[in-house]
């Protein structure tokens, strides 16, 4: 036998058979052929063989590779991989190529065995991955689906006991009153844990967004601080605990942090909510903010114990690490505000004060872009009187006939009750045919309607009552949607369908008034609707719009102020998380009360953020958050100082933010 | 065919050609079965594979909505380039008929060539046998 020569080892090294294609479907081999042709096509060495009948693959390819052959192009023709198997079952996994070699018309065909497996093993991982990041993507759709239906079904009783409690208030005596309302606050208080538990969590189900540091992400730190201590003076003085905001000066640098501002309100939250538990009544607990340059420290004092004296100490931060034998619930929520904050790149600690008691601090990097105008000077913030509800709501001198559209007999009946106590007509349906019914039989001023029913939900009847209005050219009813999840995307939906307003369960009975009644006052003979000449001041501006009733006046600007914060904080949000449609609806929805205050920059401000979210843009949207906000500050102490005692239960804001720091 | 329906999730690159008989009224009729790769991010299906092709078998894993959905898109693909042949859906994992996210009752129905939608278990092997044997009497009585 011959020695082998050079090119036939190389090509058995390679596994390769090298065949001329001698047409009428027959090829020669050029060289000796690897093992694996005698093996799965019985072909020996030197002989001509009839491919295309060997192998179905290749019958296929090689009407391919004629057609490459009869016009030849440059490069090759390549078959791909494909895996046959010989007679006793084991695989060859081959890839055949068509090409000219020196005016032959040749085929190549090599077994890959070994690439063939590293490319399996590669593109098996990576359908693994695959198939893992579905899995979670459907597990998160999960349980946000059961977090929105947990928080419907939590939210939907408290609207009936709020109403039951604001009822009660204008029957009871006044010992019995204040049991009410505590319950009343205490319905306040579930309504945000139940939102904020929505709000965080959804957020921490959509990823690590809020994981990324910078300008997109961040937080105005005295804003949230006073928020703070506003949303838990009433618990405190229940207490007979004092909670103060520690007196501070202007940053120089603003006091925006890298943060989302609803999860810095959580950790503001866990922190007083854990101050709260271990605070002797009498005692002061204080919120306070320090500069530390490139960061901002915010803190709360506490004059308890101080902290647990055993090893528990070192585990406060940790899951279920609550410290010692303190009154309390799991440690969950020391946990979060350690994991939170330093997802932000801040830290967080506990330490025993020298004067006694502990002292509760977070650390947050400053956000890369301040906002170009610090906040004003505030100053000490004394505590807050608990929040007290309207023990009568006044009757409205005009009537309106409304009708009311909820399945929950319960929810309907409650807010039934309540329009009727306030003097309105009410007509009270089960679903939404019989609400359209109701519009044609009865032709309301305004309805009410639930959107979520069973066969007709409150989006269908908005569309069905525009539709039908349209068409017979007829005014516009005010059309007021209520909804246990009204989230950014819902209220979207909502505006959409052409409903003027969404309120989430559960609400307040002014936040109804307001939505239904506004439009009407806002529309009296002596002011036609719109914005005032820019001469107008502030104060003529309102008493025209209001027709110079002062009570609505006062009414309209408390409900402004308490409003205001909430939807500035949803752009904020909507902004830093680069939510469009929220940055939309949020937008939008504050538009609807600048009419009422001549807010030009604000109402301009707001119309370019709705845009921006239509059209799913962001550049500049922070500039124009920034604007917004500022132009609303100088709006708010315009009306906080021409309206000192504005008519309602939130006013309590008013009183925390009056006293300004010499 | 093993990798068409294995339990356990292999991944296919190009094609694997196996052979197959069936026993249809009486007759057996040796299949050449060509195992082609799914369509997904990671690899495109060759049109060319198709050349020749008397019958094929749509595999979908019912409990991913979107591999219906791209199976069905490939199918619509396959009729324009080859004309209507005879094919058959064939959902698996019907062990696990709790997590599918396809309702097989609603499935869009394909007026043309479509033959059936059987179920299937890589698990237990029910089914197999039908889709096969349903495909194979398809391809015996079709014009094409």
């Amino acid at each position: 036998m011959p020695p082998a020569s050079i090119h036939d080892t190389w090509l058995a090294h390679e596994a390769t058979a090298l065949f001329e294609f001698r047409g009428g479907g027959v090829f020669e081999p050029l060289a000796a052929l690897p093992a694996w042709c005698d093996s799965l096509w019985q072909v020996g060495p030197g002989e001509s063989v009839h491919l295309a009948e060997k192998s179905p693959f290749l019958e296929n390819f090689l009407a391919e590779a004629e057609e490459f052959w009869t016009s030849p192009a440059p490069g090759a023709r390549n078959s791909g991989y494909w895996v046959e198997q010989d007679s006793r079952g084991k695989e060859y996994p081959l890839e055949a190529s068509a090409i000219w070699l020196a005016g032959k018309r040749v085929l190549t065909i090599r077994s890959l065995s070994g690439a063939y497996q590293e490319q399996q093993q590669l593109f098996q991982t990576a359908r693994d991955a695959l198939l893992t990041h579905e899995r979670l993507l459907r597990e998160i759709e999960k349980k946000e689906i059961l977090l929105h239906c947990i928080i419907h079904d939590l939210s939907q009783p408290l609207t009936s006991m709020r109403s039951c409690f604001d009822l009660l208030l204008g029957k009871v005596e006044p010992e019995v009153a204040k049991f009410v309302m505590t319950g009343h606050r205490e319905s306040q208080r579930q309504e945000r844990m139940i939102r904020g538990i929505l709000e965080a969590f959804s957020a921490d189900l959509r990823g690590g967004e809020s994981s990324t540091r910078g300008a997109a992400l961040s937080a105005d730190l005295v804003s949230c601080a006073r928020r703070a201590v506003e949303q838990f003076a009433p618990a405190f003085t229940q207490h007979g605990i004092q909670l103060i905001l520690a007196p501070y000066w202007d940053f120089e640098r603003g006091s925006r942090v890298v943060g989302d501002a609803p999860r810095v309100d959580r950790i503001f939250g866990n922190l007083l909510e854990n101050a709260l538990r271990h605070s002797p009544a009498g005692s002061t607990v204080k919120v306070g903010l320090e500069d530390g340059g490139p960061v901002m420290t915010a803190f709360v004092d506490d004059q308890g114990p101080g902290l647990p004296k055993d090893s528990s100490r070192d585990h406060l931060f940790t899951l279920f690490g609550k410290g010692g034998d303190h009154p309390g619930k799991a440690g969950l929520g020391l946990y979060f505000c350690k994991m939170t904050v330093e997802r932000w790149g801040g830290a967080i600690g506990a330490e025993d004060r020298a004067e006694g008691g502990s002292r509760f601090w977070f650390r947050l990097p400053r956000a890369s872009q301040e906002s170009a105008a610090s906040l004003g000077p505030l100053g000490v913030n004394p505590p807050a009187a608990p929040v007290s509800p309207e023990t009568t709501w006044k009757r409205v001198n005009k009537a309106l006939h409304v009708v009311v559209a909820d399945d929950d007999e319960i929810s309907r009946e409650m807010v039934v009750e309540v329009l009727r106590a306030r003097g309105h007509k009410v007509t009270g349906v089960a679903d939404g045919r019989a609400a359209l019914a109701a519009f044609e039989r009865v032709k309301p001023a305004v309805l009410v309607v639930d959107q979520h029913m069973p066969e007709m939900d409150g989006l269908a009847v908005a569309r069905a009552i525009r539709q039908k209005e349209k068409q017979a050219g007829a005014a516009r009813v005010i059309l007021i949607g209520l909804s246990g999840n009204a989230s950014g995307e819902d209220e979207r939906r909502a505006f959409e369908a052409g409903m003027d307003a969404l309120l989430g369960k559960p609400f307040e009975p002014n936040r109804l008034f307001q939505a239904i009644e506004r439009p009407v006052a806002a529309s009296r003979p002596e002011g036609a609707p719109g914005i005032a000449a820019p001469s107008e001041d502030l104060r003529t501006h309102i008493t025209r719009m209001t027709g110079s009733d002062d009570k609505l006046a006062r009414k309209l600007v408390a409900g402004f102020l308490a409003d205001f914060p909430i939807k500035l904080s949803a752009i904020e949000r909507a902004v830093s998380h680069k939510d469009a449609d929220g940055l939309a609806s949020a937008a939008h929805a504050l538009r609807g009360g600048f009419s009422l205050f001549d807010a030009r920059q604000s109402s301009l401000a707001a119309r370019n953020l709705e845009t921006m979210g239509r059209e799913h843009r962001f550049e500049g949207a922070a500039e124009e958050f920034h604007t917004l906000s500022d132009d609303l500050n100088r709006l708010e102490r315009q009306l906080r100082a021409l309206f000192p005692q504005p008519i309602s239960p939130k006013s309590s804001r008013a009183r925390t933010r009056s006293h300004k720091k010499p | 065919m093993e990798s068409i329906f294995d339990e356990q999730y292999h991944t296919t690159i190009g094609v694997k050609v196996d052979k197959k008989v069936v026993s249809v009224d009486r007759e057996e009729v040796t299949l050449v079965l060509w195992d082609i790769h799914g369509e997904d991010v990671f690899q495109k299906m060759r049109m060319t594979y198709l050349r020749g092709m008397s019958g094929y078998l749509l595999v979908v894993d019912p409990t991913r909505r979107q591999t219906l959905e791209d199976a069905l898109a490939l199918e619509a693909r396959v009729e324009e380039s080859m004309g209507p042949i005879p094919w058959v859906l064939v959902l698996n994992k019907c062990d696990r008929i709790a997590e599918w996210e396809v309702d097989s009752e609603r499935i869009p129905s394909s007026e043309r060539s479509r033959e059936a939608v059987i179920r299937t278990s890589a698990k237990t092997g029910e089914g197999v046998e039908e889709a096969f044997s349903r495909l194979t009497r398809a391809m015996l009585h079709s014009p094409c």
